[in-house]
Parts: structure tokens; C-alpha cells; sequence
């Protein structure tokens, strides 16, 4: 009755309802489609890129060095929107990526795609030299690249500001818990310190956010109602790490507190330095990724690698650490089937938001030595 | 809360205290007469904009008016009134929107963007109206009322909860982030303090003696003001309270 009351209150006042137009225009999934393509691929489980963030605005096919690069790449998009040049239509990649440009559907929003078609680059030696500068909202935070033989940009390198960002305002990259310093070992080098997330973070039992660096990508979607599920590891590789080793320097915050922002007296914030081997697909051939929560767990994980202890320091250290594991089956590792990650953390519990505001990793020339 | 609407309903005795003296002098043409009624209605914008695509639920609120009316007849049909009403425009809703702009606080921290899923919301707005009408007298029993009124709001809350959906930080295009349904991840908003204090609106009404003293009471009373000031932009579209209300009312 209440109910009729309302709707007839409302409906006076209604005198034609506008039809909703959506006015998102996301790629939400891109796929190449055909068994004449299929050889462009190592594996058909690389012809599908799936649940890309809405952040992502370049998509990166792994394909085969020498494989035709005339195309037809499919999308699904947000409801209503539509994209050109058309999905599924063939497009040439051969002198690099295509731009595609999606429309929403009330025609008010458009976004713009880069579709690469490419095999992975796997970094050897990174410097943290190639930094660039992220808008979102009021804010500004630096991002992490490396890049390739050719010159391209190789965006491998994803961290937490993203979600950071999302409760600050106005705030600039040195405010934010991934950063990059002009005080590197050598040039320029990374920063990484634990921050109080504010008001919005504590309501959530997210009282801190670590600084973390992480070779994979920042998935925004679950961050407040499934954080370990953002940090979406890994990228493919097609040769077996066996160390790394580089420089840091550690100062840890002066009280450690938990999720609960209750300090306990006894602990002593740590820094985090590991780096996994894993499967990227299982027996079937469908993709699998590995998130916060099960990175060091999953039945996936073939090798890590972790630094044993990171004492604290003010002055640049060395530090190394080495893989190991299980076996490797080769034609899965030429085919790019296994994906690693090196993650760098500020606080070694700040998955579970425990550590200490004010911790400060910083990182720089580090070094992947491989198999040969 | 209890204690300021004991002091309220003073004033409002005390107001009405020189009305009677009043009456007295003024004799016949002058009426008095006090008056409680329950209010239905809603906060909201003229016409449903398309981002609110349905109305899931609607509570009954404890939207009262109460007050003391004075009326001055011409001698022909024609007549005036003014009163003073202690009232509630409360509402509690739930709807589902899409892509509605809209901004989630705590404490210093805004996220705000477009809000896709499920929106409870709750505003409670006492406050003392002052109604002048015309008066146009049917017969011995029925007078219509036909005038403006003003409110000054005592205690005004616009608070609510978007849970069980998505925001897009900024715009459509921004970082689109999922709002669970639980306590720790769905994202509560509060903007009570940035409700205008006062209001402005037309009414309409009717009273209709029924027997000796008693009668019953009838009006709808149309808010001609936003209940946010214009500069004010967290909430997609202005919003007018609109509310109907029954009573019943004694004459002295």
C-alpha cells in the first residue's frame, strides 16, 4: 500500500520518463576469433584476454614473433556502445598496435583502446628509470615501465595507487605509497612506504595501505570489498628464472599495528622481496591468475624465490635472492604457458593491513638472471 | 531531540496564547483552531530521472504535523488563515539507479563519480512552517485554502547507503570500483549539513467540519525550493519535498 502510495506521488510528478541511454564505453573482453588464426598463437588460451580492468586502455595479444599480423580482434563492450574499427573486423598489426575508439551509448563518453599483437618481453635488468605520471580525479601518482628492444613501452610494472588514489584529493605522486626518487643507487629509484588510507580505509578494516611494486596489473574493481583479488600477478615468459638480486634501503615505521589499528609494542615492521614461477594455464588450457590471496599457495606455483631477511638500513644494500622448485615442462615454457612475478612490499603483512605507517622500502638496479 | 520538540510545541502554545486574546477582541470573524496530522509523501525530483530506474520499497516515517491556525473571515466567502505547524517531511527509500552521479563521505573523504545498484535512502526534516492562505468558505462545513507557505527547519538529516553495485570514480569513463553489501563494503553518505535551512512551497487544503468543534483536515503542500542550494552538486538533480497530509482539527 505504502508502496502504491509512493509510486502514484512519484508518477504525478513523472510526466514521461527519458529512456536510460548507458553512458559507459569499456572494452570488457577482447578475443581473436577463427582456427585460421590460431596458429598466430602459441596456445588457443592466449587468443582471449578476459575481465580487463577498467582502467586498462592497452591490450597485449601474445603472439608468435613471425606470425601474420592481419587480424580480426572481437570485443564485447559496455551495453549499448559501440567501437571502431568494428569488432571483428581483420586489421593490420604489422607496423604496431591499432587504436580503437569505443562510444557509449548516450554518445556523451568515447575511450580509446591500443591493441598490441606481441610476444612478451621478459626485463633483465631494470633501473626504475621510465616513470610516467597517472591522472586520476584530483590526483597524480607516478607509474613504472620498462621498455623493449624496439622501443616500445612494456607496462609490466602495476602497484596500489591506483587504489589509493581513489580516497585521496588533490594529492601528488610524492604523497602516494609507490613512488619514484631521484635518489636511486644509480639515477632514479623507487620508494615504497606504508600510509594511514584515511577515513574511508579504517571504516573498511583497511586502516593501511603498504607501498608495493609488482610485475602484473591493479585491478580497481575489488578493492573495497575484495582487496587481495586487485593485485592481479604475473606476466608470460618463455624462459626460466633462476635469481635476482639488486639494492634497498629499509626503514621501518616507528609503531607496527594491526588490521584493527591496535599497536603491538613487541613487532617491528618488515619489507617484502619475492618473486613466483607459476602455470598460466591449467590442465584444461584455461587461463589462470594469480591474485594476493593465493600467489604464494596456488597448485600453479612451480619455483619462488624470497630474501631472506631485510634488516634495516639507511644506506643502499645488496640483496639476492634465488628460485626454486619444481620442474619446468619445456614446450609449455616455449609456448609462454608460465607467467612470473617480483613483488616489492613496504610491509611484509600489509596484505592483511598489518605493519607500520611511515615504513619506507626503496629499490633499485635489480637484475633477472635466466636460464640460458 | 525530545527535548527541543518540548520546546517547539511551547512555542507554539505561546504563539497561539495572543491568537485567543486576539479572538476575543476581533469576535465572529476570527477563528482558532489547533490541528494534528500524518504526512505521506517524498523528497525528490520533479519527474524520475531515467539514472533511477525503479522505486523497490517505501517506509511509512514518522512524518507528524501539529499546530495552532488562525483564520479571519471578510464576512462574504472570502477569508484568511495563518498558522504555525511543527512538522516531519521524512522519507525512507530504497531505489535502484544507473550511472546516477552521486558521492560517498566519511570523514574528510569523498569518492564521488556515477553509482550504479541499490541506494537506501533517508531524509527527516522537522521544522515550524508558517502557512498564509485564502480562504474560500462552501457552505456552513467546508472551507477551501489555497497559499504559500515557509519553513525553518530545526533538524534536517539526508543520509543513506549505496550498496550491492558499482561507482565509477569521476565519471562513466572512470575507475570502476564494486560496492559489496555488507557493513565493511558498502559506502554510507551523510549530507545533512548541506541542506538548506529554510524552504519555500505553495499549498492547498480543505477543512471540513464534521461534527460540533471537530473536523477533519486535508492539504498538499508543494515545495517550490530545492532542498539543497543551487550551488550544491553531489546529488544529481534538485530535489522538492512534496507531502500530503490528513488530520484532524479542533475549533475554539
Amino acid at each position: 500500500m505504502a508502496t502504491m502510495v509512493a509510486i502514484a506521488c512519484i508518477a504525478l510528478t513523472a510526466c514521461k520518463k527519458e529512456e536510460f541511454k548507458n553512458p559507459e564505453c569499456d572494452i570488457i573482453s577482447a578475443w581473436v576469433q577463427g582456427d585460421e588464426y590460431a596458429a598466430c598463437f602459441f596456445q588457443p588460451s592466449q587468443m582471449h584476454i578476459d575481465d580487463i580492468p577498467s582502467t586498462t586502455t592497452e591490450l597485449v595479444f601474445t603472439v608468435r614473433p613471425a606470425s601474420s599480423h592481419r587480424l580480426p580482434v572481437f570485443f564485447t563492450v559496455s551495453e549499448g556502445a559501440t567501437v571502431s574499427p568494428a569488432s571483428g573486423s581483420v586489421q593490420d598489426f604489422s607496423a604496431g598496435p591499432v587504436t580503437y575508439t569505443v562510444t557509449s551509448e548516450d554518445d556523451a563518453y568515447s575511450r580509446r583502446y591500443t591493441v598490441y599483437m606481441r610476444p612478451p618481453e621478459a626485463p633483465v635488468t631494470i633501473s626504475f628509470e621510465h616513470v610516467g605520471t597517472a591522472v586520476q580525479g584530483s590526483s597524480r601518482y607516478h607509474v613504472f615501465c620498462e621498455i623493449n628492444a624496439n622501443g616500445d613501452t612494456n607496462r609490466i610494472w602495476a602497484s596500489g595507487n591506483q587504489g589509493y588514489a581513489i580516497t585521496q584529493s588533490n594529492a601528488t605522486p610524492e604523497m602516494f605509497p609507490t613512488r619514484s626518487v631521484n635518489d636511486g643507487y644509480v639515477g632514479k629509484g623507487v620508494c615504497l612506504t606504508t600510509k594511514d588510507a584515511g577515513p574511508m580505509g579504517h571504516l573498511m578494516n583497511k586502516p593501511i595501505a603498504a607501498g608495493n611494486l609488482f610485475i602484473g596489473e591493479f585491478n580497481i574493481n575489488a578493492v573495497l570489498t575484495n582487496a587481495l583479488k586487485s593485485t592481479v600477478f604475473g606476466m608470460p615468459v618463455n624462459k626460466v628464472p633462476t635469481r635476482v638480486e639488486g639494492y634497498y634501503k629499509y626503514m621501518p615505521g616507528a609503531e607496527f599495528t594491526n588490521a584493527q589499528m591496535q599497536v603491538d609494542p613487541n613487532r617491528t615492521d618488515e619489507a617484502n622481496i619475492y618473486a613466483v614461477f607459476f602455470r598460466n594455464q591449467d590442465d584444461e588450457g584455461n587461463p589462470v591468475k594469480l591474485y594476493g590471496d593465493n600467489v604464494m599457495t596456488s597448485p600453479c606455483v612451480v619455483m619462488k624465490a624470497q630474501v631472506a631477511s631485510l634488516p634495516a638500513t639507511a644506506e643502499w644494500t645488496r640483496f639476492e635472492m634465488n628460485f626454486e622448485g619444481g620442474a619446468v615442462d619445456l614446450q609449455l615454457l616455449a609456448n609462454y604457458g608460465y607467467s612470473m612475478t617480483l613483488v616489492f612490499s613496504s610491509s611484509k603483512g600489509g596484505d592483511a593491513f598489518e605493519g607500520a605507517i611511515g615504513s619506507m622500502l626503496y629499490i633499485d638496479e635489480v637484475h633477472v638472471t635466466y636460464e640460458n | 531531540m525530545k527535548k527541543s520538540l518540548f520546546y517547539i510545541a511551547s512555542i507554539l502554545v505561546a504563539a497561539a496564547m495572543p491568537s485567543v486574546v486576539m479572538g476575543g477582541i476581533l469576535g465572529d470573524n476570527f477563528g482558532l483552531s489547533l490541528r494534528a496530522g500524518y504526512s505521506i509523501g517524498g523528497t525528490s525530483p520533479m519527474g524520475l530521472p531515467p539514472t533511477i530506474s525503479s522505486i523497490d520499497a517505501f517506509r511509512l516515517t514518522p512524518s507528524f504535523c501539529v499546530g495552532a491556525d488562525a483564520s479571519y473571515s471578510t464576512g462574504s466567502c472570502w477569508g484568511i488563515a495563518a498558522g504555525l505547524h511543527l512538522e516531519n517531511k521524512a522519507m525512507n527509500t530504497d531505489v535502484t539507479v544507473r550511472s546516477y552521479h552521486m558521492e560517498m563521505n566519511q570523514g574528510a573523504t569523498h569518492i564521488s563519480g556515477v553509482f550504479t545498484g541499490h541506494v537506501h535512502q533517508e531524509v527527516t526534516e522537522w521544522m515550524l512552517t508558517l502557512p498564509l492562505q485564502a480562504t474560500y468558505s462552501v457552505g456552513d462545513k467546508l472551507t477551501l485554502r489555497a497559499g504559500p507557505y515557509v519553513s525553518l527547519l530545526v533538524k534536517k538529516e539526508f543520509k543513506g547507503v549505496a550498496s550491492d553495485g558499482y561507482l565509477r570514480e569521476g565519471d562513466p569513463t572512470g575507475p570502476r570500483i564494486t560496492i559489496g553489501d555488507t557493513p565493511e563494503t558498502e559506502a554510507p553518505y551523510e549530507f545533512s549539513d548541506d541542506m538548506n535551512r529554510w524552504q519555500f512551497g505553495v499549498g492547498i487544503g480543505l477543512d471540513w467540519q464534521v461534527f460540533g468543534p471537530l473536523g477533519v483536515t486535508a492539504d498538499l503542500n508543494w515545495g517550490l525550493t530545492p532542498v539543497f542550494p543551487k550551488d550544491f552538486k553531489t546529488v544529481e538533480q534538485p530535489l522538492y519535498p512534496v507531502y500530503g497530509t490528513l488530520g484532524a482539527r479542533y475549533t475554539f
